[in-house]
């Protein structure tokens, strides 16, 4: 049976990378997971950067977003592990936490719902809703499971070697999180798998992209440096493309490399995929429906070997 | 602990003094706030150096998260606060999920930094998202290339976020201002450019 989740997009993924939202929404409906657009949601906002300034603020405004479904009395699902960071982590503390519940429900009163045409203002936090990553759902047997994504493929990525990059904030700290084993998951190579392709091991799989915490913006050369660390590890195993489920990865992935070529002068010309559109790939989605080509690193020689 | 402690026998007062290391400089009261905000049990670290050694950017900087731990037990403030490796953590948490006596390195430095921000002493590129967010909702806005690929795909020009639906940004300003968030981020931002120009 279908199940349905609001759908919570963040940034990166609608205003850069557009073919994740689209792939997201029509793959997972193939697959029995009925997305629907939250709307008036916000930036998480970006854990790094508000939760450097003002813990408080970065949990009033991710509060605000989960409000949004609960009223629509819809477990949120999201794509981004940054997104995945502030609305999951929010919605755990806010639940388990009487006094940070409170706090934030002080300013939340203030705040005015304009789907509410009495005027009324209700943006409690109630705690009655679950938040998951697309990724998640896909593997979780009890909403659709790596048999289901297999069963959905017509166009395997057969011959196709693929490196994972799980990202940070989808499985660490792993006591807050229910993942387990963050030194060497295998699940998603799993999801992987179903699609055909080949899942390639690389040394130091579970580092950071570079990008998280605000260090890209503050000191870009210094974030570039742990990506291009990756990126001789993934070459180093010779994968045709690197995987990932987080677009602010895919962003210093795939636009990190042309900066490591302005930089260090080195070009790696890696296609970089959000699951995602690796699964549309294999859906039989086309390039040109994945917008692929907003992509800085050309997929071209990723496509060659599957179309 | 008391740093003489008025024996009338000078001899005695020397032979008996305390040798702890003192700092002038340490603030207690830092190391509560810290524990406090982060809510983790950051006086409890020895030292042990995982933290530095799961990091990714130690390798390639000064910045050692092990120094900061360490910092944070002395209640140094100024010297943890005005230190600009600070702002080289990427947030990654492995130190966290190694961390032998169950601490979360990556929430003291967040709640350090969230004390250096009340002090003004914060890069602009976080303040800049804040001035984002409250102008479009987005971190990451809009631009023209995307919306014009949005289309093509069949979406909506603008996602159904606060891109489309502006009514809800009044309620983020809200939010933003009972914080005096963004006051605080063009304050400080200004003086930056004044600086800079």
């Amino acid at each position: 049976m279908a199940k349905d989740y609001a759908l919570f997009l963040g940034c990166i993924a609608p205003n850069r990378y557009p073919g994740c939202e689209s792939a997201g929404i029509s793959c997972s409906k193939k697959v029995g997971i009925n997305l629907h657009p939250l709307k008036g949601a916000s930036c998480c906002p970006a854990p790094g950067a508000f939760g450097s300034i003002d813990l408080n603020v970065f949990m009033a405004m991710a509060a605000r977003n989960i409000v949004l479904a609960e009223k629509m009395g819809m477990d949120i699902a999201l794509e981004c592990n940054g997104c995945y960071k502030s609305i999951w982590e929010v919605n755990h503390k806010l639940k388990h936490n009487d006094d940070l519940r409170d706090a934030v429900n002080e300013v939340l009163k203030t705040v005015k719902d304009p789907s509410d045409p009495s005027g009324k203002s209700d943006m409690e936090f109630k705690g009655t809703i679950d938040v998951w990553h697309l990724i998640e759902l896909y593997y979780d047997p009890k909403v659709c499971g790596v048999e289901k994504i297999r069963d959905s493929v017509t166009r395997p990525l057969t011959g196709t070697r693929i490196g994972v990059h799980y990202g940070c904030h989808l499985l660490k700290p792993k006591k807050e999180r229910h993942f387990g084993d963050t030194e060497n998951p295998m699940w998603i190579e799993e999801l992987v798998a179903a699609l055909g392709a080949e899942p390639v091991q690389y040394r130091k799989k579970m580092q950071c992209c570079g990008a998280g915490g605000g260090v890209r913006g503050y000191d870009l050369v210094h974030s570039l440096d742990i990506t291009n660390e990756k990126m001789i590890n993934l070459h180093e195993a010779k994968v045709d493309a690197v995987t990932e489920v987080c677009p602010f990865c895919q962003l210093e992935f795939d636009r990190g490399q042309i900066e490591i070529q302005e930089k260090f002068g080195k070009f790696w010309g890696l296609p970089v995929l959000h699951y995602n559109e690796l699964l549309g790939l294999a859906q039989g989605m086309s390039p040109t429906d994945l917008a692929l080509d907003l992509h800085a690193v050309p997929v071209d020689p990723f496509l060659k070997k599957i179309l | 602990m008391a740093r003489t402690k008025g024996y009338p026998d000078p001899k005695l007062e020397t032979k008996l003094r305390d040798r702890y290391l003192y700092r002038t400089d340490s603030n207690p009261d830092f190391s509560k706030k810290v524990k406090d905000l982060s809510r983790t049990v950051s006086h409890m670290c020895f030292q042990c150096g995982t933290c530095t050694g799961s990091c990714p950017s130690a390798p390639r900087s000064s910045y050692r998260i092990r120094l900061f731990m360490r910092r944070n037990v002395l209640g140094l403030e100024e010297e943890s606060l005005t230190d600009p490796d600070l702002w080289l953590c990427t947030t990654c948490y492995s130190c966290t999920d190694r961390c032998p006596r169950d601490i979360a390195p990556t929430d003291v430095i967040m709640s350090m930094r969230n004390f250096a921000y009340q002090r003004g002493i914060v890069p602009v590129n976080f303040l800049k998202t804040v001035q984002a967010i409250y102008q479009s909702g987005h971190g990451v806005p809009n631009n023209d290339v995307n919306r014009a690929a949005r289309v093509r795909l069949g979406l909506a020009k603008d996602p159904p976020t606060t891109h489309s639906h502006p009514e809800y940004l009044p309620g983020i300003r809200q939010i933003l201002d009972h914080y005096k968030v963004k006051a605080q981020a063009d304050k400080i931002v200004a003086e930056s450019e004044k600086k800079g120009a």
